[in-house]
């Protein structure tokens, strides 16, 4: 999974919702991992470890410890999300609202991408 | 916590040690909370532990600024300052060194090419040109730091400070010392062929000592004086001692934008500079051979001397368009 490039259109959308323009496009190999957390936070805080666990399930896709933070740490330094106080050693991190916006741009422009794709296959293989 | 967890947590531990301190500040305790939970859950795996070296290794690139991932403005600018500067210590090492054997050479016979000689002067005018970067570098952050320390407002500078200046005082007594014996003096008649001041070619030689094929000789090596083969051990420890303590007085000393933006400014000058220098050495390589009419024959030593200054010179470019990349937003208050 890697970041798709926006088109002009949905580029000014972003910046009207105060999306960082390039929230997810300058994260190059990360951007999958990035999308995973982004989409596991969507659901509400959760620390290292239950991400890993969450993605798994729903992704299929184990990210490796030093993957998932570098990732973390890439979108805590793009305001993406917030890490939480915690009494423990395990820290939450939550979704921002920058992140949802940012999130829900990248989703949209995976899922034009995912359904053009489709309707070729369909009309072309006669998959469906 | 059970004897097997606590040495789970051991291991999470020692895994962490990969990633930069100040990445291990922020997140060691979750990072290594992870860790634990992912070695209790799967015990044995080779990727994990391939995982967490590269990625350690490149958050240490990250810190170190030689990534795409920008820092914060101020801290992306000490870190390419921080980075360019052991980027031109290697550089200067090596550099010296070569151009140091060729000063050896032009004492004792002229080139008679015209490209071995415009090396030769190329690499000796940047040679000055460094000295002068370097010592208009210097100055501002030496007088922030002696009015910080002299005001005691900066305890974070004392060891690294302490750590410059003798790595300093041990390379120049010991360059002073050592140069003494530098071939290129000995009462000859030639003598007088100098392009350069014999006292400061030796001492330059002296200081590069230890970058020497002999390392690969033993047996020759045996035949040295025992001091000057203490002083070749000795000196790259000096040399990382200077280069250590200058890159934490970097990242630690807290500079006013537009002592950044100057250091900067000197940091892209002394990056052309290196590629200046890097010509210069190519051209001798080039038009090298046999005897003294191109005063020394690149050998296995030169070639992998050029090879580290190549690769120093990329990551000093690298460096300074890093600062460009910054330099719009670097709106520091």
């Amino acid at each position: 999974m890697t970041g798709v490039a926006r088109t002009p259109a949905s580029r000014a959308k972003a910046q009207a919702q105060g999306v960082p323009t390039e929230a997810l496009g300058t994260f190059g190999r990360y951007a999958g991992p990035a999308t995973l957390i982004l989409s596991s936070l969507a659901e509400g805080e959760k620390h290292g470890y239950a991400l890993t666990k969450d993605i798994e399930e729903f992704a299929g896709v184990r990210l490796a410890p030093g993957t998932l933070y570098e990732a973390l740490s890439r979108l805590e330094g793009q305001r993406l999300i917030e890490a939480l106080e915690s009494h423990d050693r395990r820290r939450p991190y939550r979704l921002t609202s920058v992140g949802a916006a940012a999130l829900k741009e990248h989703l949209a422009t995976q899922r034009r991408v995912a359904d053009i794709g489709l309707r070729r296959l369909s009309g072309h293989w006669g998959l469906v | 916590m059970t004897i097997s967890g606590s040495e789970t947590a051991r291991r999470a531990e020692r895994m962490l040690r990969w990633y930069p301190q100040s990445w291990r500040a922020r997140y060691g305790e979750e990072f290594t909370e992870l860790l634990t939970a992912e070695l209790l859950e799967r015990p044995r795996s080779w990727r994990r532990p391939a995982n967490v070296a590269w990625s350690g290794l490149f958050a240490r690139l990250t810190s170190a600024g030689l990534t795409g991932h920008t820092l914060e403005p101020s801290d992306q600018v000490r870190a390419n300052l921080a980075s360019l500067g052991c980027a031109l210590a290697v550089f200067l090492a090596f550099g010296t060194a070569m151009w140091s054997q060729l000063t050896i050479g032009w004492q004792w016979a002229q080139p008679s090419t015209i490209g071995t000689s415009v090396a030769m002067m190329t690499m000796s005018a940047v040679l000055l040109l460094f000295v002068i970067i370097g010592i208009l570098a210097i100055i501002p952050v030496a007088w922030n730091v002696l009015t910080r320390l002299a005001q005691r407002r900066a305890p974070e500078l004392v060891r690294p400070s302490v750590l410059f200046c003798l790595g300093i005082v041990m390379l120049v007594v010991g360059a002073r010392h050592f140069g003494n014996g530098w071939p290129g003096t000995g009462g000859h008649h030639w003598t007088h062929q100098g392009l350069i001041p014999g006292g400061v070619a030796a001492f330059l030689w002296a200081l590069t000592l230890s970058i020497s094929s002999y390392w690969a000789h033993p047996g020759a090596l045996l035949g040295f004086p025992g001091a000057e083969v203490a002083w070749m051990v000795a000196s790259p420890v000096a040399m990382m001692c200077v280069v250590v303590g200058a890159t934490k007085i970097v990242r630690r000393l807290d500079m006013a934008p537009a002592l950044l933006r100057y250091e900067a400014l000197l940091g892209a000058v002394a990056s052309l500079a290196m590629a200046a220098f890097l010509i210069g050495c190519c051209s001798w390589i080039v038009d090298g051979g046999p005897g003294p009419r191109n005063l020394f024959h690149a050998g296995v030593i030169d070639i992998a001397g050029l090879a580290t200054m190549t690769a120093a010179v990329a990551v000093a470019f690298r460096t300074t368009l890093g600062e460009r990349r910054v330099g719009p937003k670097f709106h520091l208050s």
